[in-house]
């Protein structure tokens, strides 16, 4: 258990030392003059040299690129160009409203994927499945800021159910939020619907045709049962990796959908930095992201070697 | 496929499990020509399923809008003289937007952007991401080692984000736009492929290939490559289906081809903000359009992958 641990701990710091480079990469090395950028084409040569002076962008590439790694390490940014704030002051608490945003979306669509998945599983090829997957389908290939306009042009419009600016005023309670975040939530469970309840089905139909399924079956186990202990346990680790895996595209998602309920979180703060040009800033969240990733999905690791002793025991 | 390919100079008798050489080659002849009639029909199977009709059909759709632009639209996309904000009606079957133009012929127009760059886009990943996972697969070993964590790296990360990331950096234009996205799917092609590659690599007909003397090049894409067709098509499809998707997005997050082009992300990113007021219809119907093509696309998709892993 602890090889397999470190070893799964080993793959993610290397992969986000990667991650860093190519973000690197992407600001540094592709040609564009980050001061000619920030400042337009209208500057003259002399404020565009002393801009990228002042930020330090006229350094040989290879200082710059230990300043990057040494920022991933110790999670520093420096400052935005826009604010000149500390990027960490601008992006952890967007992150937190975020958060609380992607959290709620998956709490609405973790439960309601998984047993429509179980549900489409029993009926499999009847018409309760194909209205399942073919809904499924549809809904996982919207772009999230088209189900955010959609449902608040029906519910926050129409039938006047929900806010359409997400923003709770200053000290609303936790509770007091909720009608705020429901629909930019439901916008974003939506879209994740699809993909965990296909792969949810998948893997129950997998595990129900599988040897010890039949096994338990045939040894007395009543349907229940069998499903609990044996179909389900096996069923659901490629749903958890799906689940881990979309907590890190919840923040790609989660951008259009602030957008469209104006809600100030993570998703916004990018958009704002995409505007100004503001690379430190747009570079923190990116990378942010990214650890995030990293991290929910050691988590799942870990989650599915605790439901599966093979996995842990051979330690793949 | 010719039987009679020739020998190499010096053939070996036996390969590495200890079958006669030439029994080999004849049931790697033999397995390549049961496959060829498989995939013909796949095909058919494909052609004859609902979704992928639907599909077909709706992209179809958008495909004679996107070539027929200004004939078919009831007025010029660009055209502001009606009232802003206008219901939609039988002269305006849309509405207007908030400068009076044709939502309408908008739409219609919007078509035309997004059906060219998305499948660019896609196809260009798509054919390096193919040479790549082709490699990984077929040539292995350490390489394989090195460009699989560069690709987990990619894919660690929402193509949105990079996409961002990379089009502030170069600037947005629709070339940019094309490339970025191409760029940000060749990973996630060629992790398909290399998966791919690897479970046909130890098959007869490959073995067979190296036996006779082909060159590592001509049994990558020569024969291991009309095998694997079937999992690249899909990625194709489905790849495709996500190009719609990100190109609007980045579109309505202001990072797509610049305006004037009257993009259908664009036109939601106009429009969203009279939502509240009762103003629904500016963007309504580019988000409709939005979501019919991708659910089509993706319906296509999903036939192609249902008959093929049924096989």
């Amino acid at each position: 258990m602890r090889r397999f641990l470190l070893k799964r701990l080993l793959s993610a710091i290397v992969t986000l030392w990667l991650l860093a480079t190519i973000v690197f990469l992407i600001v540094n090395v592709l040609p564009g003059d980050v001061g000619r950028q920030i400042l337009g084409p209208f500057a003259t040569q002399e404020s565009v040299a002393a801009y990228n002076e002042r930020l330090g962008t006229d350094r040989p590439l290879w200082q710059q690129y230990l300043t990057s790694m040494r920022r991933l390490f110790t999670f520093d940014f420096g400052d935005s160009y826009a604010t000149s704030s500390p990027v960490n002051d601008i992006i952890f608490p967007a992150l937190g409203r975020s958060a609380k945003l992607a959290v709620l979306a998956l709490i609405i669509t973790i439960p309601i994927s998984i047993l429509a998945g179980i549900i489409a599983a029993r009926r499999q090829d009847k018409f309760t499945d194909r209205a399942i997957v073919t809904a499924g389908l549809a809904t996982s290939s919207i772009p999230e800021f088209v189900s955010a306009a959609v449902l608040m042009s029906i519910f926050c419009v129409h039938w006047k159910i929900g806010k359409v600016f997400a923003n709770p005023p200053e000290g609303t309670s936790l509770l007091g939020q909720f009608p705020y975040l429901i629909m930019p939530a439901l916008a974003m469970a939506v879209t994740y619907f699809g993909y965990l309840a296909r792969m949810t089905r998948a893997g129950v139909i997998t595990a129900q045709n599988a040897d010890y399924a039949r096994t338990a079956t045939m040894k007395g186990l009543s349907r229940r049962a069998v499903m609990r202990r044996h179909v389900l346990r096996n069923a659901l680790a490629p749903t958890i990796t799906v689940i881990s895996v979309q907590i890190g595209y919840l923040m790609g998602g989660i951008i259009g959908v602030e957008k469209v309920f104006n809600y100030s979180g993570l998703g916004s703060t990018m958009i704002m930095a995409v505007g100004s040009k503001d690379i430190p800033v747009l570079q923190g969240a990116v990378l942010l992201v990214g650890v995030i990733y990293m991290v929910s999905t050691l988590l799942a690791d870990l989650l599915i070697a605790y439901l599966n002793p093979r996995v842990r025991l051979e330690g793949v | 496929m010719e039987p009679a390919a020739p020998a190499p100079a010096s053939p070996p008798s036996t390969t590495d499990d200890g079958r006669p050489a030439v029994e080999v080659i004849v049931a790697g002849v033999q397995q390549a020509s049961e496959r060829k009639l498989a995939r013909r029909e796949n095909w058919r199977l494909i052609r004859r399923r609902p979704s992928f009709i639907i599909g077909v059909f709706i992209v179809l759709v958008w495909v004679v809008c996107a070539v027929l632009g200004s004939r078919l639209a009831p007025h010029d996309p660009l055209d502001f003289r009606a009232k802003v904000h206008l219901p939609p009606s039988a002269d305006f079957p849309f509405g207007t937007d908030k400068t009076g133009r044709d939502v309408l012929s908008r739409v219609i127009a919007g078509a035309r952007d997004v059906l060219k760059i998305a499948p660019a886009a896609a196809f260009l990943g798509g054919i390096f991401g193919v040479v790549l996972g082709m490699l990984m697969g077929y040539i292995g070993k350490r390489l394989d080692l090195v460009l699989s964590r560069i690709v987990e790296a990619f894919i660690a990360l929402p193509v949105l984000l990079l996409a961002l990331l990379a089009i502030v950096t170069l600037g947005n234009s629709a070339w940019v736009v094309l490339g970025v996205v191409a760029a940000l799917f060749t990973p996630i092609v060629a992790r398909t492929v290399r998966a791919a590659v690897m479970a046909e690599r130890d098959l007869d007909y490959v073995t067979s290939a190296k036996l006779r003397g082909e060159s590592s090049s001509f049994i990558m894409f020569r024969e291991i490559l009309p095998n694997v067709m079937g999992p690249i098509i899909v990625e194709l499809t489905v790849r495709i289906g996500y190009a719609v998707f990100t190109i609007s997005t980045l579109s309505f997050l202001g990072a797509g081809p610049p305006p004037p082009s009257p993009d259908w992300g664009a036109q939601v990113s106009e429009g969203y903000n009279s939502i509240a007021a009762g103003i629904w219809w500016t963007t309504f119907f580019p988000a409709a359009a939005i979501a019919s093509l991708v659910i089509a696309v993706n319906l296509i998709a999903d036939s192609v992958q249902s008959v093929l892993e049924a096989s």
